[in-house]
């Protein structure tokens, strides 16, 4: 479990452009700049909303970070369904 | 001179990202009030805001997370959302000011951080979009983290806040103090959407009743359940009602808009 790992790349994603610019080049490599756990590097690759908001990334990291890939607010609510 | 104005108001991106989602009577209403409270804001003829404020992100992470931060920049730039249907600007500073506020807060028993560089997010670009249109009137921004816990108490926000409406009355500029955020709102989460108007409607008449003594008795469990994550944000009323503790709160707007998924209010205070 390092929730603060995941959040600090999710930040660096959200905030820092030249970041940004690594991460979206190549993923895979990025993520390894992080101390993660598996499941943990699995979900922030493949941006699996329920996993990342089950595993605690703070709403306000985790809803710009999915904007940048582009999900919907409706696919957003549909991924977080029954957990209100 | 004394504080010559004060203000709370939430700061929904909504307001003006999909301000045509609302139901047009709502958000006419809503902004309209905005719009004039800034009229007022204007015509108290402020040298300075004083902006009781907070932050989603944009400056600060959990490496370092302020509970009190007083900007001191010569100025800010906003808003940093490329979306907000709000234009770029650079709205300047008053580092006397906030040099001041910081050394009495260090004596008096507060002990904020300090920031030479702030970016402003929609928290307060927005208000400052409707209250100071065009970004003319310094700002000196005091940012509380209402973002992540452990978060500083109502008690001591209110405490604080007293303490800075105590020593802004001695200053000899004419300053505009505002508060931004709230009320209640899940952004982000899976109760996104969801706005409890009792609990708004209960605090607004706290506020307007001047029960000082409830409003430093807000737990964060009780906001948390009753008001949200986003909720918490009333830190920065509670604060503003500290501030200026002696004057009367009157409500100027509330409309729960769910198209922007909070409880929008806007309060004003008078002597």
């Amino acid at each position: 479990m390092s929730l603060y790992q995941l959040q600090k790349l999710i930040y660096h994603v959200n905030r820092d452009g030249a970041q940004r610019e690594r991460y979206r080049q190549d993923p895979a490599a990025f993520v390894k700049n992080y101390e993660l756990t598996d499941d943990e590097a699995r979900a922030a690759l493949a941006v699996d909303v329920r996993a990342l908001y089950g595993m605690g990334v703070h709403s306000l990291l985790l809803r710009p970070f999915t904007l940048l890939h582009k999900v919907s607010n409706e696919d957003y609510a549909r991924a977080l369904k029954g957990l209100e | 001179m004394p504080i010559v104005f004060a203000c709370a108001a939430s700061h929904a991106p909504g307001m003006t990202a999909w301000t045509e989602a609302a139901p047009r009577e709502q958000a006419e209403n809503f902004l309209g009030s905005y719009r004039r409270l800034g009229e007022r804001l204007a015509a108290s003829k402020p040298d300075v805001i004083v902006a009781l404020t907070v932050e989603h992100w944009a400056n600060f992470f959990l490496n370092s997370m302020p509970t009190f931060c007083i900007g001191r920049a010569a100025h800010y730039e906003g808003p940093i959302e490329e979306w907000l249907r709000i234009p770029k600007a650079r709205v300047p500073g008053d580092r006397k000011l906030a040099e001041e506020m910081i050394d009495a807060c260090l004596d008096g028993g507060f002990d904020p951080t300090f920031s030479d560089e702030l970016l402003f997010d929609h928290a307060t670009f927005l208000p400052l979009h409707f209250l100071n249109p065009n970004m003319a009137v310094p700002v000196v921004p005091v940012i509380l983290n209402t973002l992540t816990p452990p978060m500083p108490t109502a008690k001591r926000c209110f405490a604080f806040g007293r303490f800075l409406g105590d020593l802004l009355e001695r200053n000899q500029k004419r300053i505009a103090v505002i508060a931004t955020g709230g009320l209640s709102h899940w952004p982000g989460e899976a109760k996104h959407g969801k706005i409890n108007i009792s609990f708004d409607e209960q605090f607004l008449a706290t506020l307007v009743a001047g029960d000082r003594a409830r409003l430093s008795q807000y737990t964060h469990e009780e906001i948390n359940t009753e008001a949200g994550s986003g909720g918490h944000e009333i830190r920065t009323w509670i604060a503003l009602a500290g501030a200026v503790q002696t004057w009367k709160a009157k409500l100027v707007a509330y409309e729960p808009v769910v198209p922007w998924a909070t409880g929008c209010g806007l309060v004003e205070f008078s002597r």
